[in-house]
């Protein structure tokens, strides 16, 4: 349709028809007061206060709601329009009560700004405040719903963006208010406390409880959220070196846009944790002493070279961090590979079931499948597996629920129910562990009918032939039995996926499965046989870590090096020694779980810790203490005490990403760049200048100095991070080389797998029921920050485990009681929730909880090795404590 | 008060039967509203699954319409006017008079779910002034005494009788 030209206060403006005169008049700097629009949630015309006039008729109207039409002449502010809106502010003031002064909107509330652009001082009218219940009882939010003006700009946030309905418009007249189902406190209703409506509610009636401090903070800056790999933009307004307030930052084309989680929004409080690190710290015996940094770093060359002296090179290993920078785990695996030459190095991205994503990698090349969660929605389905996005990547799972609501068909194929549920249209309720199965089942079904994308697989794709008769060889009851599903499931899985591209999601459910890399591949072979690759569709890994991509991309691995380039491939490796000036070995390096065995054969003597706590994080913490306490020197940098830092000779405290310079690459694979907001406490210091630093000492021939010449290294040495120089960040991988494979890319042909498992493991009469282990909001990861946060904490102290109604009928349990889960390698006490969400003789165990010790069921093995039993699930027995 | 039993079974095909239409929630809500003579907080959720929506966007709905109750109410609602005309004709006695024959305040229900007592802004029935509805049948002119033989139609005895 063609553009519509129109008039508004005399300035004539061209847009698209269905543009509101609202965004008209923004779009040529034209100011309209207005209090219930907001740029992301759908206009209502609630409040009224957009009103302009009409110069020909008249006519008085609402501008956010009014499309623009050709030929109107719009007046913004003629006397009749100001005085209206005037009155409408009057009016509110009139209900409004008079806490004003102590309100901790402060100067940020949008009604006294609107007042006191029009001039409304006194409003002369009777004041009849609107009494309602103040409602501060949970640590997130504080509603003061006698403040409310009735926006609904908190009702669209949460159903609109969040998707979750916890609260509308409730009763009429006087009495409205926005309400959650029966009237009930935020914490006995469905809100998750993601804090959303909070962040968009223009007046005091909801905000953030901060007991520590009300008014406005002093300073706002952006930066970027430390938690899960969504990656979010926040706006952190601090007061001196405080970080008082989280809202979403409001940069345009942040993956978040006006939400946020539970996380993002309070969590950040364990950045003023009581047991931060504020000295370098040596420990001799039982005895810690503070040192200077000149004495800590010196202290730490020297061992580190002593040792490679002494032992070699082998015999250091280096565990760097999915929650540190791209910067600092470029020169943390630089330091290990070139300063003292070793491929001893991971990240904590190991236990997400790194061989996993790089199963994929290998096949697809490592950029290919790392697209922005906005094209999830432009696929014609999505498939979700091993996943409970609406807890471990919240955000990333608003963007799955938006798409789902807006009537895309969703398919979940999981072991219980989850946030994602209500809007599911198929739900495949396998039995723990029978993804491979239900897949293998899947495919066989798609091929048997022949709904397979024939152009996309003749042109892209090779081994077609071998692999689909591996398929039909295949036995359906089989499948049905390992996935523990029947023939209607697939079929109605099929029928709904039937000619269409996929948006594939996959968690950590699958990602630290035991057989991981057979279910990774089987979901490469559905993506090429539905064609769901390129423009629409593909496959979504949902990291659990802020940097945990990042850290990967800038070769925190054992066997690979920046810009994922196998330490075996000599071309790749003999470009680094160039650059590097400094000579590579092919061989790979100890992962995390070797590193802890070599250790506890006392072959390995020195290792270097960077914000990782392996002794919260990992299963089989005796064996490594154990491991440990042989070694001549530990050291551990972090922020926070924790159980790790105990065991260390040396520990240097680091800065988190709230108080330094640096950048994460998100899941999507975007590169995002924050500076400070607050400095770190006094002592401690930003990690890549205590990198940088020590590289200096052991032997590097200068200090880069800066993070602006780290990232210029970067961007010249890492493929895909090019964009890193300018300082803003960008999109990782642009240029790759095999970054375009779709139909239209005609040289590359992807392989099909070449054999088919569908692993399944005999039952264990001993442990007859399940444990799924997973994630909730209220946790990160292994939960050594968010445990230090005092909101989160207070909200949820403790852990829990999730037990079917019907297990709960037959072992005489109610909720709060306490049960011991039992497995082949511990056991843990914990409170019972009786739950509809599992089947029977399915619990369900969320991480971080309690110091982590549902890690206390699992062994230590090394992944996908013949010991290794998975770390998403294990046999269990339960009984009532 | 006892508190009413739900048929979970009547109330679940009511919801099967409306969940086809598109725009199935206030007929469903007015069903269950005729059939309940209110419409059970419990129902709230079940109701919201079926027709795809929130379960607070459904109880938005029901507090929004007059029409719709969340607590049981008595068989026969009597709705007192208290418009200007009604005002002006003594419509407040008349009023303090049913509370009074009913022992009930406004809004309540009496313990048999015989007679719920409630006001309205205007019955638009201004000319019969003072004036009050039971159900759907219009009451206008009220006095004192046609007050008491209207609700000894509906079984109310006087309090002297008792
Ligand atoms: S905090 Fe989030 S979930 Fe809760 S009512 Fe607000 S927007 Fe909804
Ligand atoms: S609580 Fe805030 S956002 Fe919600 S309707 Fe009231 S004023 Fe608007
Ligand atoms: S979704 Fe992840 S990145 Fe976003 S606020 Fe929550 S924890 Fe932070
Ligand atoms: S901004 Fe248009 S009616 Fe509120
Ligand atoms: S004022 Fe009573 S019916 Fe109109």
């Amino acid at each position: 349709m063609e553009d519509i030209t129109l008039k508004i206060d005399g300035v004539n403006v061209t847009c698209p028809p269905g543009t509101s005169i609202l965004d008209a008049a923004k779009a040529v700097g034209i100011k309209i007061p207005s209090l219930c629009s907001h740029p992301e949630l759908t206009p209502i015309g609630a409040c009224r206060l957009c009103l302009v006039e009409e110069a020909s008729s008249g006519r008085v109207f609402a501008s956010c709601v009014t499309p623009v039409a050709p030929e109107m002449v719009i007046v913004t502010d003629s006397d009749r329009v100001q005085r209206h809106r005037r009155n409408i502010v009057r009016l509110m003031m009139a209900e409004h009560p008079e806490s004003c002064l102590v309100c901790s909107k402060g100067n940020r509330c949008e009604l006294r700004e609107i007042a006191a652009e029009l001039g409304v001082g006194e409003n002369k009218l009777y004041p009849m405040p609107n009494v309602k219940n103040f409602e501060q009882v949970n640590p997130f939010i504080v509603r003061d719903l006698a403040k409310c003006v009735l926006c609904g700009r908190c009702i669209r946030v949460d159903h609109e963006l969040v998707v979750v309905g916890a609260i509308d418009y409730n009763l009429r007249g006087f009495e409205c208010r926005p309400a959650t189902l029966h009237d009930l406190p935020l914490e006995d209703s469905s809100c998750t406390f993601c804090g959303s409506c909070v962040s968009v509610c223009p007046t005091g009636a909801l905000s953030t409880k901060t007991p520590e401090f009300v008014g406005t903070p002093e300073k706002e800056s952006i930066s970027i959220c430390g938690f899960c790999g969504t990656g979010c933009s926040l706006m952190m307004g601090s007061v001196g070196e405080h970080v008082v307030e989280v809202n979403p930052s409001r940069i345009s084309g942040s993956v978040n846009g006006a939400t946020l989680c539970v996380r993002g929004h309070y969590g950040h409080d364990y950045l003023h944790s009581k047991v931060r690190l504020g000295s370098p710290l040596l420990r001799t015996g039982e005895e810690w002493k503070e040192i200077t940094w000149d004495d800590a770093l010196e202290l730490a060359a020297t061992k580190l070279r002593e040792i490679k002296e002494n032992y070699g090179p082998a015999s250091l290993a280096f565990l760097g961090s999915s929650k540190c920078t791209n910067e600092e785990n470029y020169l943390f695996q630089k330091m290990a590979r070139v300063v003292l030459g070793t491929n001893n190095i991971d990240s904590g991205g190991y236990i997400n079931g790194r061989l996993a994503v790089q199963a994929v990698w290998k096949r697809l090349g490592n950029t290919l499948f790392r697209k922005p969660l906005s094209t999830i929605g432009e696929a014609d389905a999505i498939l979700v597996l091993g996943a409970d996005p609406t807890q471990s990547t919240p955000v990333a799972g608003y963007y799955i629920k938006r798409a789902a609501k807006n009537g895309l068909p969703l398919i979940e194929i999981n072991p219980r129910k989850t946030g994602l549920s209500f809007l599911s249209s198929v739900r495949l309720e396998i039995k723990p562990n029978g993804d491979l199965a239900a897949l293998a089942a899947i495919l066989k079904y798609l091929v048997e009918k022949g709904w397979v994308d024939q152009g996309f697989i003749s042109q892209s794709t090779s081994g077609f032939e071998p692999f689909s008769a591996k398929l039909l060889a295949l036995d359906f009851g089989l499948l049905y039995k390992n996935a523990g599903i029947d023939a209607r499931g697939i079929k109605q899985v099929c029928d709904l996926i039937k000619g269409k591209r996929i948006s594939i999601v996959v968690g950590s459910g699958v990602l630290r499965q035991r057989i991981a890399v057979s279910i990774m591949n089987s979901i490469v072979d559905l993506a090429l046989i539905t064609g769901s690759m390129g423009e629409r569709g593909g496959i979504y890994i949902l990291a659990k870590d802020c940097n945990e991509m990042g850290a990967w991309d800038m070769g925190s691995a054992p066997d690979f090096l920046p810009g994922t380039v196998p330490v075996f491939d000599a071309q790749g490796r003999r470009r680094f020694e160039r650059l590097w000036k400094a000579k590579l070995s092919p061989d790979p390096g100890l992962d995390v779980v070797r590193i802890i065995e070599e250790a506890d054969k006392g072959r390995l003597k020195g290792l270097y810790i960077m914000g990782e706590n392996p002794l919260r994080s990992l299963p089989d913490k005796e064996l490594i203490k154990k491991g440990f306490e042989k070694l001549e020197f530990l050291i551990v940098q972090d922020i926070l005490e924790n159980e790790t830092t105990q065991m260390a000779h040396l520990i240097l405290p680091g800065a988190a990403a709230a108080e330094k310079e640096g950048s994460f690459t998100n899941m999507e694979g975007k590169i995002q760049s924050f500076e400070p907001v607050v400095a770190p406490p006094s002592g401690a210091m930003p990690d890549w200048d205590i990198l940088d630093r020590l590289m200096a000492l052991l032997g590097q021939p200068r200090r880069l100095g800066s993070i602006s010449r780290i990232r210029r290294e970067i961007s010249q040495v890492v493929p895909g991070y090019g964009s890193l120089a300018d300082g803003i960040g960008g999109w990782a991988g642009t240029g790759e080389v095999r970054g375009s494979v779709g139909p239209e890319a005609e040289t590359i042909r992807i392989p099909f797998s070449e054999e088919i498992l569908i692993g399944a493991r005999p039952e264990d009469g001993s442990y007859p029921m399940w444990v799924v282990l997973g994630t909730s909001s209220f946790q990160m990861g292994c939960g050594t920050r968010i445990a230090k946060s005092r909101r989160i904490t207070e909200y949820c102290p403790e852990g829990f485990a999730e037990v079917s109604v019907q297990d709960c009928d037959r072992l005489g349990l109610k909720h709060g009681d306490k049960i011991i889960i039992e497995s082949k390698a511990g056991s843990v006490m914990k409170s019972v929730r009786v739950s509809t969400d599992q089947p029977e003789g399915v619990i369900f165990l969320p991480w971080g909880f309690d110091d982590n010790n549902a890690t206390l069921l699992l062994g230590l093995a090394q992944f996908g090795g013949p010991n290794f039993e998975g770390w998403n699930s294990c046999r269990a027995n339960i009984h009532k404590a | 008060m006892g508190k009413k039993t739900i048929d979970w079974e009547r109330l679940g095909s009511i919801i099967e039967e409306r969940k086809k239409e598109k725009w199935g929630l206030i007929p469903l809500l007015q069903e269950v509203q005729e059939e309940f003579g209110y419409i059970p907080p419990e129902g709230i959720k079940p109701i919201a699954e079926a027709l795809g929506l929130y379960p607070s966007q459904v109880q938005g709905v029901i507090t929004f319409y007059a029409g719709f109750a969340l607590e049981p109410k008595g068989k026969y609602v009597i709705r007192v006017c208290r418009g200007t005309a009604c005002h002006v004709k003594g419509g407040r006695s008349i009023f303090r008079y049913l509370k009074r024959e009913l022992g009930l305040e406004e809004g309540q229900t009496s313990e048999d779910y015989r007679f719920t007592l409630e006001t309205v802004a205007c019955l638009g029935a201004c000319f019969l002034a003072p004036t009050m509805m039971i159900n759907r049948t219009y009451y206008g002119k009220l006095s004192p005494p046609k007050v008491s033989s209207v609700l000894a139609q509906y079984g109310k005895e006087r309090m002297e009788d008792k």
